[in-house]
């Protein structure tokens, strides 16, 4: 146990030396896996932002409820008992004549009412629910179809919707990307490390001769692949870090044209964590992989 | 402690370096191997530290069979193989004392205890005062003189020496020897492939002639 720790720490203790006579190497390497991890990890938080102003926005979503032209007053009244129940937050009734006034008042359409010989537009509720759900709304929508009187029903959630599919398209693509950049990494970081073993050539054969196990040689050169790792990761919270202080000015800047206070959240320490920890693990396996497949390409070409 | 029994060994390509060779070695002897180049001597060293396995025979090497040895096994054995080669096999990017601590280091021994007994190794292959040289800067004798503080260091049952003499001059050549006999005289089993018979009948010892891939015993 003692003497597998030594071998732990006199691992680091190399490795370390390594980087350190070798900094150009590491920082070109680092820079390399930084520049990669910071596209998808900004661009999930971008999304994380996008998603917080979509949900600081007033969600008020509202049924528009057009009623027959030839609906009945007792089926407007009991249209109109419906929309008292205290499933209804407020319900405001625009008749059909109010709505045509409305529409001529606008500059652009009052042309084309001014031609109009008769009111095409139907006697109409403005209904905003207590429920906010996506899916107590659209049960309520079809409730309110089923009336008698009711011509359609016309839920304006949608654009709502269409933000959270195109929100999930991005966190799709972040995953996309990470995935593909995570094979960049263990890429990249093999690379290093194979050019690390070759150089060690020497060193590798002759230790092997005098009685190093595989994990004895493998060891350091995962430390560094490791290592490597973790400076790419950090690397790439610089890039992020100098994005977000260059972009902070102009969102606030857009944030203040729409009166909002917004602004950019950094990652939270889960998020770094996890990102250091997952380009630790790459750069781990790519060293694992490349010091692996060396070993024996090393020894077969003794 | 070292058996061959029936050993032949071919190399890719078909040359047949060893054939049908069966010796004894017991623990503690001093055995010189001869024969021109390319009789098979570096071969046969090979073959008991498991660096090459043989194509058929069995070589068994303190109990253990080298040919069923799995890959995890050899560097145990290794460990207690004292290695000594031709061309020194030294790593020039560190100094003569990380070269000699170096068997210490994979073991696992204690950094400070490694360091004092590879200190006391290299004082007795009379390196002390270039313990911070660099191989580089050192002749062809220290440098052989290096390669077996190295292998003694770990204080091995089994010494393999590989024409350790090959390059030197007769001077520095009987310094060698004389250091082989010390060895031998507190117990360690030595096998020494070499040409130079001066040594070999200075020393003593038993002598195997290697001819074309077949052993015999030279009588004393």
């Amino acid at each position: 146990m003692i003497g597998w720790l030594r071998h732990h720490r006199h691992a680091l203790v190399t490795t370390l030396r390594r980087l350190g006579t070798q900094p150009f190497t590491t920082l070109l390497t680092a820079l390399a896996m930084g520049v990669a991890i910071s596209l998808p990890s900004g661009l999930y938080l971008g999304l994380g932002n996008l998603a917080r102003v979509a949900s600081d926005l007033p969600a008020q979503p509202e049924i528009s409820l057009f009623l027959n032209v030839g609906a009945s007053a007792e089926q407007k009244q009991a249209i109109a008992a419906r929309l008292k129940q205290p499933d209804i937050e407020q319900a405001r009734y625009v008749p059909r004549d109010q709505a045509l006034a409305t529409l001529s008042a606008s500059q652009d359409l009052a042309d084309i009412t001014a031609g109009l010989t008769e009111n095409p537009l139907p006697d109409a509720w403005i209904v905003r629910p207590q429920a906010s759900s996506r899916e107590a709304l659209v049960r309520l929508s079809d409730s309110l179809t089923k009336l008698p009187g009711v011509a359609e029903t016309h839920l304006d959630s949608q654009w709502a919707e269409r933000l959270q599919a195109a929100l999930d398209i991005g966190r799709t693509v972040v995953w996309v990307l990470g995935g593909l950049f995570a094979i960049a990494l263990i890429a990249i970081s093999g690379n290093a490390i194979r050019a690390q073993v070759l150089a060690r050539r020497d060193e590798i054969l002759v230790s092997r001769l005098i009685g190093a196990t595989d994990w004895h040689i493998r060891r350091p050169f995962l430390y560094l692949g490791a290592l490597q790792g973790l400076l790419g990761g950090l690397a790439a919270g610089g890039v992020l870090a100098i994005a977000g202080t260059i972009l902070q000015a102009p969102v606030e800047h857009l944030a203040g044209l729409y009166g909002s206070t917004f602004h950019l959240l950094p990652p939270n320490g889960t998020e770094i964590a996890a990102v250091l920890g997952l380009t630790t693990l790459f750069g781990w396996l790519g060293a694992w992989l490349s010091v692996t497949r060396a070993l024996h390409q090393v020894e077969a070409a003794r | 402690m070292i058996s061959f029994s029936q050993v032949t060994k071919r190399y890719p390509g078909g040359h047949e370096a060893l054939s049908g060779v069966s010796l004894a070695i017991e623990q503690g002897e001093l055995v010189f191997l001869t024969g021109h180049s390319g009789a098979g001597k570096s071969t046969l060293l090979k073959l008991i530290a498991a660096i090459e396995r043989p194509t058929s025979g069995v070589v068994s090497v303190s109990g253990q069979n080298i040919s069923r040895l799995s890959r995890r096994a050899v560097p145990y054995l290794r460990r207690n193989i004292g290695l000594v080669f031709q061309d020194h096999k030294l790593l020039f990017d560190r100094s003569v004392i990380d070269n000699v601590v170096l068997p210490l280091d994979i073991a696992g021994f204690d950094r400070r205890e490694s360091l004092k007994r590879a200190r006391a190794v290299i004082d007795k292959v009379g390196l002390l005062n270039r313990e911070k040289a660099h191989p580089v800067s050192l002749s062809g004798g220290e440098q052989q003189r290096l390669c077996i503080a190295r292998a003694l260091v770990s204080r091995p049952a089994l010494l393999l020496a590989d024409e350790p003499t090959g390059n030197l001059d007769a001077g520095y050549a009987a310094d060698i020897m004389a250091m082989f006999r010390d060895f031998h005289q507190v117990g360690t089993t030595l096998v020494i492939a070499t040409h130079d018979e001066r040594a070999i009948t200075a020393l003593g010892g038993r002598t195997l002639h290697l001819d074309h891939g077949r052993i015999g015993e030279v009588p004393a």
